[in-house]
């Protein structure tokens, strides 16, 4: 670690899936005063770590002392029959794992926010596998690189101009050795920044990659456009995908939210496959939250399945759509929410919002967000990766290690020492 | 925590002590075989059992992201094997890929207790370590992959051993290895350019290196720095029919290596049921032709005697192929007629072209897999020196660590090897010598080749393999009295017996009874760290800054696995490396 | 001058005002400018009689919310945009075709003129959500 009087070096950002770690930190006292090299999200989420801050655990309201707080959360489990785990992808590892532990000893279900953002991913690679690529090797030999349903230069915007638009080891001029092409529905800010932007209809996208699948198979089609570009331009498309020397396709929640969901994975998967029969390709899913990656990692480890866990039978079993948050709730089967580290009030659909706020909720968040508005217990938490430190995983696999470059608020502790705090009382009441 | 125990009366097999079905009493004292147990012990009587010291496994994917995209991408292996929660112990998936609690139970129910992951990404180590942290009751070691690195490769290529020995050094240093692991030297980064090699002289795309070079040149590396394991093999044109002569002339081509100590052995060739096929006389290399390449195998393993082995038995039934080897696992891809959900793991810098993840499995009645599967039992009846070879499944490539006890079967039992030749296909018999070989592998032989011999292959023979004073106390007991037992008639009795122990005990702490754990222990880590001399020390700290930053895309300073993850749970050997030149 | 309803698909995801308002914190005003936001095309605004910040409201078959109307040059006719939290859930149904994942792209929606409609804040619409309004 290189940490001089205040500034610290080499600090992974802990925002969204491209972890970048190369930031600075300056802190000065208990504030952090400068942010060098990350993009506008990251410097707001560093230098504005202090604002709107949940800083005292409350209950219905009130504010207690934290053991109060763990007190009710503990009747909150115990009194509960079907307990729903949930969020767990913007913090660390160590407090994932600590969350199976309590879901097994519960026999509650856990989901991470996998299960509405790249769930379909994880879906259609268990029909077809998934050729990925990592974020160097793209740097240093992809000479055509394709997103795909994603907007980086909104969701990632370092993507772009820190991985992508850089100069690597057979990629000697970026600008003119490696082409950026965007699909997608609208005409996104980046957009501006590819080489090339190829409108297509909205619902179209399984049609449009199946109608490549069969041009690169050498398949003639009787049609004059799919998705709303012409079949000549597919097959120009298609010649362009087959000529390149290394390819890379990234794929956001364009493909993996929309009309067909895991189907247009599965189909991207395969297009990928048969890409390989005539060049080099992998794809890679653009991880929205910093460590949702690590969160179905710790989560496939520990209980063999990446996300939408059950324990009630003692053992881990997998079901999507069954054990996923957003169905938990919209079937009003979870009778209770432990939520860590996510926003479900403000991110799912009204009905799964409104089962939620009719049952007891324990919300563990460093903010005060719109979850902790309908919560009956609020705990706050130390920030990952600026308060506390931990491991997190990039898009890509990269595990990396998350700084505490300043103190948190003052009885404020990590998400994994509140959740052993929980076990340990829940341990001696279930004895 | 430590227990002082004495096992009394159990009937011992202990080879690496020249101890064969002695009865015999163990004495235990805060982990290790001692002379005489404190007056405090606690007595066990395992009259009327058999007793060995614990199964090391030097070739296992336990760990990883290949393990962990084979998981995401396989559910259904899993969901009909569940591992419950008990009191004491984690809950897990137990399938041909269990999750990681439910790994370390079943190795430590089968006796197991020294286990390696043999492919590491050194990028990813952290990750590696945070999963160790969730296997229990082991003791683990990790094999750093170098053989398609970038950094490696300008080594190879400058003529530099120096160079490739001190990155060697550095990384197992950083990330906490135990030994250098190659996987198709070359093949793999031609991968990244949709590409394969097969010749030892064949050209690496945009490197003047060679498969050849590379291989040699970490071999010489390894020994230059003196590692106690040699360097860990997966030969290229792996799963090729007729590859048994290319392994040849790269063992060969890696024969010319001295060896620097003690160690006669200067490779480990791993896997062979892969890297060894034949094809019948005249044939030609497709799977039609392919015959066993045991006899011819064994016979030149027989004859040279710088290198050893381990099986890598496929066992029938499904299972999960994962290997660095992504041009390998891509033609196993296509040889499915696409329809296998392949997946392909790209590295920075370190595993360009990726390793590959393909679910697979052996059909009795695939001509194919019947000779697959007799080649490597071929050669293991028809070798002289046991002390060379171990059993090993590779984990789940050819079949789960849970089918090791069918694998003693086979090799123990000549009625089970009938058996098992009448429901196979045919070629098994026509295309082998199986069905004539009179030899069964005695206890004692089953020892050496699951604990003792290992043990040593991995340099590790102080403290593991067996039951000597000073060793660790990692013991298996068996519930059968060999006295009393016929298991080559009775080989239903050894798949009983070598699945579950009456009792597993690790570091005199016993942690299993009659196949339930009871106990969650925490696995403690091996690793070598060679010191090198000042200069040279220098010279690659220098040298590799500027290359990682020049090729990763994180940044230098986050390359090392931070102490916080390792100080719990690692024991690192420091071996003296200064003699290597700056 | 208004002339009526347009009928769009209403697709949702992350903008940087988005991204930087919720790090900042999802009780701000900056967090409610950034997301009860319906980015249109010139011909939708134009058909609705609209200028670049006056409210609409916007209909799908489980509710109404009202929203800024925000002039996006760039959207093809035909696709209007709500970026990603409570506002756009609010119209968004829960079915996830047992995949766990709602429709969160491309919602057929009605979007009119609403001059008179109040935009909620978020607190209000936390409050709405909770009565089952
Ligand atoms: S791109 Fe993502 S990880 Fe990188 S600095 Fe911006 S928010 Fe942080
Ligand atoms: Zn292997």
């Amino acid at each position: 670690m290189t940490e001089a009087n205040n500034i610290f070096n080499a600090v992974p950002c802990t925002f969204c899936g491209c972890l970048c770690d190369d930031i600075i930190i300056e802190v000065d006292g208990n504030r952090i005063v400068k942010n060098t090299n990350g993009c506008a999200i990251s410097k707001e989420r560093f230098i504005g770590h202090a604002e709107n801050r949940c800083l005292e655990p409350t209950v219905s309201g009130k504010t207690v002392s934290l053991e109060k707080a763990i007190e009710r959360a503990v009747e909150i489990i115990t009194s509960s029959k079907r307990l729903l785990i949930y969020g767990l992808s913007s913090t660390e590892n160590d407090a994932q794992r600590e969350a199976y532990r309590l879901a097994e000893l519960t026999g509650s279900v856990v989901d991470n926010t996998t299960s509405v953002c790249h769930g379909p991913t994880i879906l259609g690679a268990q029909e077809s596998g998934e050729a990925t690529s990592s974020l160097a090797e793209v740097r240093h030999r992809s000479d055509l690189v394709i997103y795909w349903g994603a907007n980086p230069a909104a969701a990632h915007p370092r993507h772009i101009p820190h991985y992508i638009r850089q100069p690597g080891e057979y990629i000697k001029d970026p600008k003119n050795d490696r082409k950026i092409w965007l699909i997608d529905i609208r005409e996104t800010t980046t957009a501006r920044m590819v080489d090339r932007f190829i409108r297509i209809e909205p619902r179209t996208d399984l049609e449009v990659i199946q109608t490549l699948r069969a041009l690169i198979r050498g398949h003639k089609l009787d049609v004059s456009q799919v998705g709303g570009i012409s079949i000549a331009d597919l097959e120009e498309i298609a010649i362009a995908m087959k000529s390149a020397k290394y390819g890379t396709l990234f794929f956001g929640l364009g493909l993996t939210q929309s009309w067909g969901r895991h189907r247009n994975i599965d189909a991207a998967i395969r297009l990928i496959q048969d890409l390989n029969a005539h060049t080099k390709w992998g794809l890679l899913p653009m991880r929205g939250h910093y460590n949702v990656s690590g969160a179905n990692k710790t989560s496939t480890w520990v209980t063999g399945y990446p996300y939408a866990v059950d324990f009630a039978r003692g053992y881990p079993r997998f079901s999507p759509g069954e054990y996923t948050a957003v169905d938990m709730l919209a079937r009003g089967e979870a009778d209770a929410l432990l939520n860590i580290a996510a926003d479900p009030v403000a991110h799912f659909p009204r009905s799964a919002v409104s089962h939620l706020t009719k049952i007891p909720v324990i919300n563990i968040d460093p903010k005060i967000n719109m979850t902790s508005q309908v919560a009956e217990v609020n705990i706050p938490a130390a920030i990952a990766g600026i308060e506390c430190d931990g491991a997190a995983t990039r898009m890509d696999g990269l595990p990396l290690y998350l700084r505490k470059v300043i103190e948190p608020p003052e009885g404020v502790i990590p998400d994994r020492d509140i959740l052993r705090m929980i076990i340990k009382s829940l341990e001696k009441v279930m004895k | 925590m430590t227990e002082h125990l004495i096992l009394k009366n159990g009937v011992v097999f202990d080879p690496m002590n020249g101890v064969e079905g002695e009865v015999m009493d163990i004495c235990v004292s805060e982990g290790k075989i001692v002379e005489k147990a404190p007056s405090n012990a606690k007595v066990i009587d395992l009259k009327g059992n058999t007793v060995m010291a614990g199964g090391v496994d030097p070739h296992s994917h336990i760990l990883g992201s290949k393990l962990n995209v084979a998981r995401v991408v396989s559910p259904d292996v899993n969901r009909h094997h569940p591992y419950p929660a008990t009191k004491k112990t984690r809950s897990g998936v137990a399938g041909i890929i269990p999750s990681s609690f439910a790994t370390g139970f079943l190795y430590s129910a089968m006796g197991y207790t020294t286990v390696v992951e043999p492919a590491l990404p050194a990028t990813k180590a952290l990750g590696a370590w945070e999963e160790i942290e969730d296997i229990p009751g082991l003791d683990i070691a990790m094999l750093p992959l170098f053989c398609n690195s970038m950094i490696s490769f300008k080594y190879v290529q400058d003529g530099d051993i120096s160079g490739l020995a001190a990155y060697i050094a550095w990384t197992l240093k950083k990330v906490g290895g135990l030994g250098v692991k190659v996987v198709n030297p070359g093949g793999t980064y031609a991968w990244a350019y949709g590409k394969n090699v097969c010749g030892l002289d064949d050209e690496v795309p945009e490197w003047d290196v060679t498969p050849r070079t590379i291989m040699t040149g970490l071999a010489e590396a390894v020994q230059e720095l003196g590692l106690p394991h040699q360097m860990h093999f997966h030969p290229t044109n792996l799963g090729r029919p007729g590859n048994v002569h290319t392994t040849m002339q790269q063992l060969d081509a890696i024969g010319g290596i001295k060896p620097s100590g003690k160690k006669k052995e200067v490779v480990h060739l791993t896997h062979m049921a892969f890297d060894c096929l034949g094809v019948v006389e005249e044939g030609m290399s497709n799977w039609k032709d392919v015959a066993s390449g045991g006899l011819t195998f064994a016979d030149y393993y027989n004859k040279h005697k710088h290198f050893t082995v381990d099986l890598g038995q496929i066992t029938f039934g499904q299972s999960m192929t994962m290997t660095g080897d992504g041009p390998f696992q891509h033609s196993l891809y296509l040889l499915t007629g696409g329809k296998a959900k392949w997946s392909n793991i790209p590295v920075d810098v370190e595993l360009p072209g990726g390793a590959g993840i393909v679910p697979f499995t052996f059909e009795p009645k695939s001509p194919a897999n019947a000779v697959q599967w007799v080649g490597s039992l071929e050669f293991a009846l028809n070798i002289k020196d046991l002390w060379r070879m171990f059993l090993s499944t590779d984990h789940p490539n050819g079949g789960p660590f849970l089918k090791y006890p069918l694998l003693i079967s086979w090799l123990m039992s000549k009625k089970q090897r009938e058996h098992w030749l009448g429901k196979v296909h045919k070629f098994a018999s026509e295309r082998s010598t199986l069905a004539e070989i009179e030899r069964e592998y005695s206890l004692n032989d089953i020892a050496i080749t699951t604990r003792a011999a290992p043990a040593k292959i991995l340099g590790l023979e102080k403290t593991k393999g067996h039951l000597g004073l000073g060793a660790d106390a990692d013991i298996a007991v068996y519930g059968f009295n060999p006295e009393k037992t016929d298991l080559a008639n009775n080989p239903d009795l050894i798949l009983k017996h070598f699945l579950q122990t009456e009792f597993t005990f690790k570091g005199g702490l016993q942690v299993s009874k009659k196949g339930i754990v009871g106990k969650q222990l925490h696995s403690r880590v091996i690793s070598v760290h060679p010191e090198l001399n000042q200069d040279l020390s220098q010279r690659i700290d220098r040298e590799l800054e500027e290359m990682m930053s020049k090729w990763f895309s994180h940044s230098f300073s986050n390359y090392p696995v931070p102490k916080r993850y390792r100080e719990h749970l690692e024991m690192p050997t420091v071996i003296d490396s200064t003699a290597v030149k700056a | 001058m208004n002339s009526g309803s347009v009928y769009v698909l209403v697709t949702s995801g992350r903008t940087l005002s988005q991204g930087r308002a919720m790090e900042k914190g999802k009780m701000t005003s900056d967090y409610e400018d950034a997301v009860a936001v319906c980015e249109l095309d010139a011909t939708s605004m134009e058909s609705l009689g609209i200028e670049n910040g006056e409210t609409v409201v916007v209909k799908s078959g489980i509710g109404e919310i009202a929203v800024k109307a925000k002039l996006n040059k760039n959207l093809h006719p035909g696709l209007a945009f709500i970026p990603c939290g409570p506002y756009f859930n609010y119209l968004l149904d829960s079915y996830t075709q047992h995949t766990g994942m709602p429709g969160f792209k491309s919602l057929a929606v009605t979007i009119d003129a609403a001059p008179e409609m109040k935009i909620s804040t978020i607190e209000e619409l936390a409050k709405k959500i909770k009565e089952g309004k």
